[in-house]
């Protein structure tokens, strides 16, 4: 744990000191406000509906931009993604999860629906990287974590994913929200397929390593 | 094959691979298979699915426009609407061709668009321009259709689509070897500035799927696949918030104009 600590009180920006085992005090108050809200949705209350929409919309557009890298397409899942949190909040409480994930496990599923119905209707994938991305990429500078609104977990995650180099991070993250294999991602980040499957692993590796101190 | 249970480096290595979608193939059902019979490979992979989701989480923010929760409102108003109201604005037109089951959504109610035979539809396309000719109005709009129409290639799809009353409002052309659709406003219908035209294609069976979203121009192109038009059977424009509503949720305001698809024989 103290090396841990030490990486993290190196890394400028963040100014983040908090031991990410144990919830900041504002985290949980605001996760118990998303859940009392998902709560009222499930019994139908429109109002707490559109609170949570003014809540967590951005957080949740920010995703779906990342997943499908469109910003009218974007718009396009937000919008289906939150008709399915309205129909399916009755069910939230059993997924035992943080609001927040679920709602981000829903927004990242309507998105990868989205991409792969255009994908059926055009016949191929026109998915390029977004500019941020191909930038990471291409000089190594580390893309913006956001880590507003992230349940407990995602602080987790977040401090393990910052130990890993910047383009290791990157592939392991748009393996993840875009769904793509080895292949896809060497494809699209016009990377040889040796060079990904390496990364990946080794970002992988560290983060199980990372991650085992939280579980 | 491996017992993953006495090896939990490799079973923690591979649930996190699973998890991020990178491991594929034979590997992923072979973990999948193992994970139905052992409770323990079935918790790794859900510890790591569940650490893996925080990725969600982290990423930047952007505040969305905010048509975007007008249209989840409306969309969400005219899903009440189909639960409680007997007669919805959208399928009010359907209803006043063929009475309509209550319970059916609109577009399952245009079994008479399926029924029509290319034979009626092309009367119907000739006594549109004809009809026209004979009033001895809009002469220089049918000289354009009719200039269009022999301008479309062979195989293409055509349709008239028509409002309430029957009057030609948009005639829709799809040229298969440019992948592209032609919408041409022929009537004088005009939106409010707040509200799109949207075209809907109606295959078969299922719902109908958005082919677009109309500008206010006279004329437009859109690009669209054959494999979206060719199994349909007649295709419809509805009024939406303007810029349109997702494809999924189908058409959420009234049908103003359909018609059949036909495909022009060669």
């Amino acid at each position: 744990m103290s090396a841990f600590s030490a990486a993290g009180a190196k890394t400028r920006g963040f100014g983040f000191t908090h031991n990410p085992a144990m919830p900041l005090p504002s985290q949980q108050s605001q996760d118990n406000e998303l859940i009392d809200l998902l709560d009222r949705i499930s019994r139908r209350d429109a109002p707490a509906f559109k609170q949570l929409y003014d809540l967590c919309s951005a957080k949740l557009f920010g995703l779906a931009i990342r997943v499908v890298d469109n910003r009218s397409w974007a718009e396009e899942v937000l919008q289906e993604a939150f008709l399915v949190i309205w129909r399916t909040a009755p069910a939230y409480r059993a997924s035992l999860s943080p609001p927040m994930a679920w709602m981000g496990l829903i927004v990242r599923s309507r998105g990868l629906d989205f991409l792969r119905r255009r994908a059926t209707e055009r016949g191929h994938l026109t998915q390029t990287l977004d500019d941020t991305m191909a930038d990471s990429m291409a000089h190594d500078v580390p893309s913006p974590m956001d880590t507003a609104q992230a349940s407990e977990l995602a602080w987790a995650l977040h401090q393990c994913l910052r130990q890993l180099e910047n383009r290791q991070r990157e592939v392991v993250s748009l393996a993840y929200v875009r769904d793509l294999s080895h292949s896809e991602l060497a494809a699209q980040l016009q990377l040889p397929l040796g060079t990904i499957k390496t990364w990946i692993r080794r970002g992988l590796e560290q983060l199980r390593t990372c991650m085992a101190r939280f579980a | 094959m491996v017992d993953l249970t006495r090896h939990p480096e490799l079973l923690d290595r591979l649930a996190s691979s699973y998890a991020l979608g990178t491991l594929r193939a034979g590997a992923r059902r072979r973990f999948e298979s193992m994970a139905r019979e052992h409770p323990s490979v079935r918790v790794a992979a859900l510890l790591w699915q569940t650490r893996l989701a925080s990725l969600n989480e982290l990423q930047g923010q952007q505040a969305p426009d905010p048509q975007v929760w007008q249209r989840i409102e409306r969309a969400l108003q005219a899903q009440q609407a189909e639960q409680d109201g007997p007669v919805q604005p959208a399928r009010a037109m359907t209803r006043a061709r063929k009475p309509a089951r209550a319970t059916e959504p609109w577009w399952a109610s245009l079994g008479w668009w399926r029924g029509a035979a290319v034979a009626g539809a092309c009367a119907t396309l000739l006594a549109v321009v004809t009809g026209w000719n004979l009033h001895g109005q809009r002469s220089a709009e049918v000289a354009q259709l009719q200039a269009q129409l022999r301008a479309v290639p062979q195989d293409a799809y055509v349709a008239v689509l028509q409002d309430a009353k029957s009057t030609a409002s948009m005639l829709v052309t799809f040229d298969p070897r440019n992948n592209r659709l032609t919408l041409q406003r022929v009537g004088n219908y005009q939106e409010s500035p707040d509200r799109s035209l949207q075209l809907w294609a109606i295959p078969p069976s299922g719902g109908p799927r958005s082919l677009g979203v109309l500008d206010r121009d006279k004329l437009l192109r859109l690009a669209a696949g054959e494999a979206n038009v060719r199994d349909v059977s007649a295709l419809a424009i509805s009024l939406e918030p303007r810029g349109g509503v997702p494809s999924a949720g189908g058409p959420t305001g009234p049908v103003l104009f359909s018609g059949t698809l036909i495909q022009k024989l060669p």
